[in-house]
């Protein structure tokens, strides 16, 4: 267990700020490691942005549309056909009954 | 990719530190896209507003080595081998080694931060294609999945 916690990382980091005229942007990203013995892979994703404007700061998440659609619909995809399976098994279980 | 033939063990050695000396490079590669700035681009100014991109970056690779020994081959008498290919006299195994990798990264834009004169918003950025295909996917699967309930509940009654 402690040998995959070795292997699988996650990083949150800040891009360099911005600053244009009184607005001072920070990006911030996440980052999911994971190190094989002979390779491995990243996945880095941004998460959102923090605006700070007049000593006052204020966090902007970055939403990922495309992903939620994706997900929503393949989420969608498995519902309908747990759905069907489930009517057609009860009918079929109603059907042997009579 | 390298690929040796008839090579000696120490060949063989020399070529696995070779690719050792190459796979820290090759991985500091691929997480170098673990860094914000892989997610964020420049800043650029258009008009009053100064935009930045946000993408997905996804990176991966791997590498490996192998070698192996074997016993030479022993002539065939049908076909006899010229003189200067026969494998001198008490090396009785032969063997090779090699050593490959590759790597790939994607990235995909999420989202653009505007900063203008009413503030910073961030704007998504949906890709339609990947949704359409996504639709098109479910939408096939859901009528292949009430065809074969159909079918059944015929085979069935």
């Amino acid at each position: 267990m402690r040998s995959v916690m070795d292997r699988l990382g996650a990083r949150e980091a800040s891009a360099e700020p911005v600053t244009v005229d009184d607005i001072t942007v920070m990006p911030r990203s996440r980052a999911l490691l994971v190190r094989l013995p002979k390779g491995g892979l990243v996945w880095n994703r941004p998460t959102a942005v923090l605006v700070e404007r007049d000593g006052q700061a204020r966090r902007i998440p970055i939403i990922d549309v495309t992903r939620i659609l994706q997900v929503s619909l393949l989420g969608l995809a498995v519902l309908m056909a747990a759905a069907s399976a489930s009517l057609f098994g009860s009918r079929h279980r109603t059907g042997g009954a009579a | 990719m390298t690929d040796t033939s008839h090579a000696s063990p120490d060949e063989a050695a020399s070529l696995i530190d070779r690719a050792g000396e190459q796979a820290p490079k090759m991985l500091e590669k691929i997480f170098a896209a673990a860094q914000p700035g892989a997610v964020f681009g420049q800043p650029v100014e258009s008009g009053s507003y100064t935009l930045i991109t946000a993408s997905e970056v996804t990176s991966g690779g791997g590498f490996g080595v192998g070698m192996g020994r074997g016993p030479a081959p022993k002539p065939d008498a049908r076909q006899s081998p010229p003189a200067e290919a026969a494998p001198p006299a008490g090396r009785q195994s032969i063997g090779g080694s090699g050593f490959g990798g590759g790597g790939g990264s994607m990235a995909r834009p999420v989202a653009i931060i505007a900063i203008g004169p009413n503030g910073v918003t961030v704007r998504p950025v949906v890709d339609v294609t990947k949704v359409a295909l996504a639709a098109l996917t479910a939408s096939a699967a859901m009528l292949g999945l009430g065809r074969a309930i159909r079918k059944a509940a015929k085979g069935k009654g």
